[in-house]
């Protein structure tokens, strides 16, 4: 189908654009250089590529939990079937319909689970499959993993690497994601581990050499997507240090890819200074100097907004001190040689001084880090707040006055304790078009999406706004009731949303990475696999892999050590 | 004063849920309008003059100068009363479950019986019901952390299980037994049962339990001082312990 988006205001900053008045067509579902067609009147309207969200928990055995454990949240977005939409329910943990709805809504077509361990990425795989329109994938869980750990203590990166590519295969993963590295292990026997340095309970290994192993052996296998981690301490007062000494471990590994060596999820929840919740503060400006001033890392903001939030990880000792914090109830799992993790339901108090610390750390963040390419805006859906929240965190950045009319609403101390309040800056809609769009492909290494050039995947999003006549610092709810609608979003050609109403109802696909290795590591590894199956699984190895039947619409991305690196990703610093 | 009466054209073999039957919504509408409102008997929705007879004065008024008279059975009439802030129902029959859910204001008196879950998550008004009430009264619902959190229940009659789970506020008196755990996980409110019941106030972290007949104590409470209230000599417990509570508990010495 053909499709001709005429006379709207672009931002596709991956390709130079920054709000120029042009036409867009689309043919087949991508965009090409001229088309005829349907005709979609976008005047003098924002037009962006589709929303990508590079790290949301929107699938898999811990989403479900959140649902299974909170029926009080189920029914707080219940929206009958009507036309081609299924029901909705759920407002911190929707279900898999939903999901995809309000994605589209929002302008998104791109959402990517963040934490997956592989012997539950079949159940992943059956709820992405359950979640329309968007296009997906999930990250695989690797930090507290036994193989993993023996392969670091060894030393032994190519077997390690042969690992990594055979669990990406078992998991139909996109790439490594590292939580609590060792934490989730200590867990098991009720311990954590205090910094990076620490000895994991049983393994040879510190979190640090975990970490380091980890990177090289995802350079080794040329990943689209670089490792993506959860710090240690994560959620406790000080851990800025943990984040920073983390970082530096990292900053001499080369990258097998032109893009970053590391991404760090949600950021927001490792900038904390103090030594207790009494004399907690932000070090948010530390944080936002170190990636001023290096290149090997990425973050994305972990924003926090005050109401209701579901946190869920696979940091079951942190989900331990939540449900211990707060009385409230408390899921606790062990995924046998793999991971721990825990789901607690969370109220965020704007009275509340923790609350509202965490709240404008966030935002200095993204804020003080100079680059957009560096910032991704997120809110760890649901961790910070659901997604359908992203209307009000982009109004933040846009709008100083916004900021402090919040701020008036905050805790009196809020301004002893961060340096929110003296902060100018307000983005432009080409800063916001790269940390929702631009920035979160390009850190993940799909080349299909987040920009508009000839080829690229036929997603756009139009906005009832218009950026040449609006000013976004001042009209903060206009803009904030356009972004939370979109007039139009276009996914793969075809217009799945049309003010805020769901027209069509296409399956999304899931994105997953195939990597090669050399015989000779994978034949070292597999006896090793075997032995672990025959004596400590509850599974067999036979059972473990993912079948293709669970991704119905796929796509492979090819990677490994016979894989040249792709020659279309550009550097950060080609982009500065 | 606007009086609106409402009565069932014929017997219920299924349920209607009927949320618009408040003060709050009457109020500005005229009876036609009133007529209009949809209901849902079963999974069909109708207009509430379908199932309904409405007659009364054909005016609008505040809410708060509506009464709204339910005449006959409404025992299989789900969710009257929802959400109301002022006005008063009085309801000359049963009313049926989720009645009185999230109510803020104003009074509902029900002649008959109430049905389960009345009152749930209510705010603040007064519930009076002459006859008995199902379980879960003034509870939150499934997964809720908080229940009732401020008004007044009165229950003549019996109530059933978990009467006032997870209570953050408010009062409920019961004259008559009460079923198994009553007060479960109260965080603040305060009951007193007439009868007798048993296992009052599991995870009581905060509030007031009396129990005027007799009550099987948790061993997780811990038995304190004999007090006397209103003239008769109680036992106080302190609990539960198992959460580390500081809820009271009396129950009437033998």
């Amino acid at each position: 189908m053909k499709m001709i988006i005429k006379g709207g205001i672009v931002y596709d900053p991956a390709n130079g654009i920054f709000g120029e008045e042009m036409d867009l067509c689309i043919d087949q579902g991508r965009v090409i250089e001229q088309a005829g067609g349907e005709v979609i009147d976008a005047r003098g309207l924002l037009v962006m590529p589709g929303g990508v969200d590079a790290h949301s928990h929107i699938a898999g055995k811990k989403v479900n939990t959140g649902r299974i454990m909170r029926p009080d949240d189920s029914r707080l977005g219940t929206e009958p079937r009507s036309g081609v939409c299924r029901p909705s329910t759920g407002y911190t943990v929707p279900n898999c319909y939903a999901m995809g709805y309000r994605y589209a809504r929002l302008g998104y077509t791109t959402a990517f689970e963040a934490a997956t361990p592989i012997l539950e990425a079949r159940h992943t795989h059956e709820e992405l499959a359950e979640i329309p329109i968007i296009d997906k994938g999930a990250l695989t869980l690797f930090g507290n993993n036994w193989q993993v750990m023996e392969c670091v203590r060894d030393k032994d990166i190519p077997k390690l690497a042969a690992y990594v590519a055979w669990g990406l295969r078992s998991a139909r993963g996109y790439g490594v994601k590292i939580v609590n590295p060792g934490g989730g292990e200590a867990w098991g026997f009720g311990a954590n581990v205090k910094s990076h340095r620490d000895n994991v309970p049983g393994f040879d290994v510190t979190p640090a050499e975990i970490i380091r192993g980890l990177a090289e052996a995802n350079e080794m296998l040329r990943l689209p997507h670089s490792i993506h981690i959860h710090f240690n301490n994560l959620g406790k007062p000080g851990n800025y240090t943990t984040a920073l000494e983390t970082l530096e471990l990292l900053k001499d590994i080369k990258p097998g890819r032109m893009r970053q060596v590391v991404h760090v999820a949600h950021m927001q929840f490792s900038a904390y200074g103090g030594t207790s919740w009494r004399d907690f503060e932000s070090k948010a400006p530390a944080i936002a100097d170190y990636f001023n001033t290096h290149s090997h890392a990425t973050m994305d903001m972990g924003q926090l907004l005050f109401g209701s939030a579901t946190t869920m990880t696979a940091d079951a000792p942190l989900e331990y001190g939540n449900a211990r914090l707060t009385h409230n109830k408390w899921s606790n799992h062990d995924i046998e040689l793999e991971e721990s993790s825990g789901v607690v339901p969370m109220i965020y108090f704007r009275k509340m001084l923790v609350n509202a610390v965490q709240w404008a750390i966030g935002l200095e963040l993204a804020l003080l880090v100079r680059d957009p390419w560096k910032t991704l805006m997120t809110t760890d859906h649901p961790n910070g707040s659901p997604f359908v929240n992203y209307p009000e965190v982009i109004t933040l950045l846009m709008s100083r006055a916004k900021r402090e009319a919040e701020m008036a609403t905050l805790h009196e101390q809020l301004p002893n304790r961060t340096t929110l309040p003296v902060i100018e800056r307000e983005m432009d809609w080409t800063e916001i078009a790269i940390m929702t769009r631009a920035a979160p492909a390009r850190i993940l290494g799909l080349t299909d999406k987040g920009h508009l050039g000839v080829g690229a995947d036929g997603d756009v999003s139009i906005y009832s706004i218009r950026p040449e006549d609006v000013d976004a610092a001042r009209d903060h709810a206009l803009v904030k009731k356009a972004l939370s609608s979109a007039l139009y979003t276009i996914k793969g050609g075809v217009v799945v949303a049309k003010e805020g109403r769901i027209l069509a109802a296409p399956e999304g696909r899931t994105y997953w990475v195939d990597a090669t290795v050399p015989d000779a590591d994978h034949d070292r590894l597999m006896p090793e696999i075997e032995d672990k199956f025959a004596k400590y699984y509850s599974v067999q190895l036979s059972n473990y892999a993912v079948q293709d039947a669970y991704l119905p619409s796929s796509r492979v991305i090819r990677a490994g050590l016979s894989v040249e690196p792709a020659k279309s990703a550009r550097t950060l610093a080609e982009v500065a | 004063m606007r009086t609106v009466k409402l009565s069932p054209r014929a017997a219920f073999s299924i349920s209607v849920e009927a949320e618009c039957i408040t003060p709050d919504r009457f109020a500005p509408l005229s009876l036609s309008e009133i007529g209009a409102q949809p209901v849902w008997l079963g999974n069909r929705v109708m207009h509430l003059s379908e199932l309904f007879m409405v007659e009364g004065d054909d005016c609008t008024a505040t809410a708060g100068d509506v009464v709204i008279q339910l005449m006959g059975d409404f025992s299989r009439v789900k969710r009257v009363g929802e959400g109301m802030s002022a006005g008063s129902i009085e309801a000359w029959g049963s009313v049926g479950m989720h009645a009185g859910n999230n109510m803020k204001g104003g009074l509902f008196a029900i002649s008959g019986n109430a049905d389960d879950w009345l009152a749930r998550e209510m705010r603040g008004g007064k519930i009076i019901v002459r006859g008995d009430a199902g379980n879960y009264v003034g509870s939150g619902y499934r997964g809720e952390k908080c229940g009732m959190r401020g008004g007044e229940i009165e229950i003549s009659g019996r109530v059933g299980a978990f009467l006032g789970e997870h209570l953050c506020g408010g009062s409920i008196r019961v004259q008559g037994d009460a079923g198994d755990f009553p007060g479960a996980a109260n965080q603040g409110g305060s009951i007193f049962i007439g009868g007798s019941t048993y296992l009052p106030g599991a995870e009581m972290s905060k509030g007031t339990i009396t129990v005027k007949g007799e009550a099987k104590v948790l061993p997780s409470y811990q038995r304190t001082e004999v007090v006397e209230l209103e003239g008769e000599a109680y036992q106080k417990y302190a609990g539960d312990l198992v959460d580390g509570g500081k809820g009271e508990l009396f129950v009437r010495a033998l």
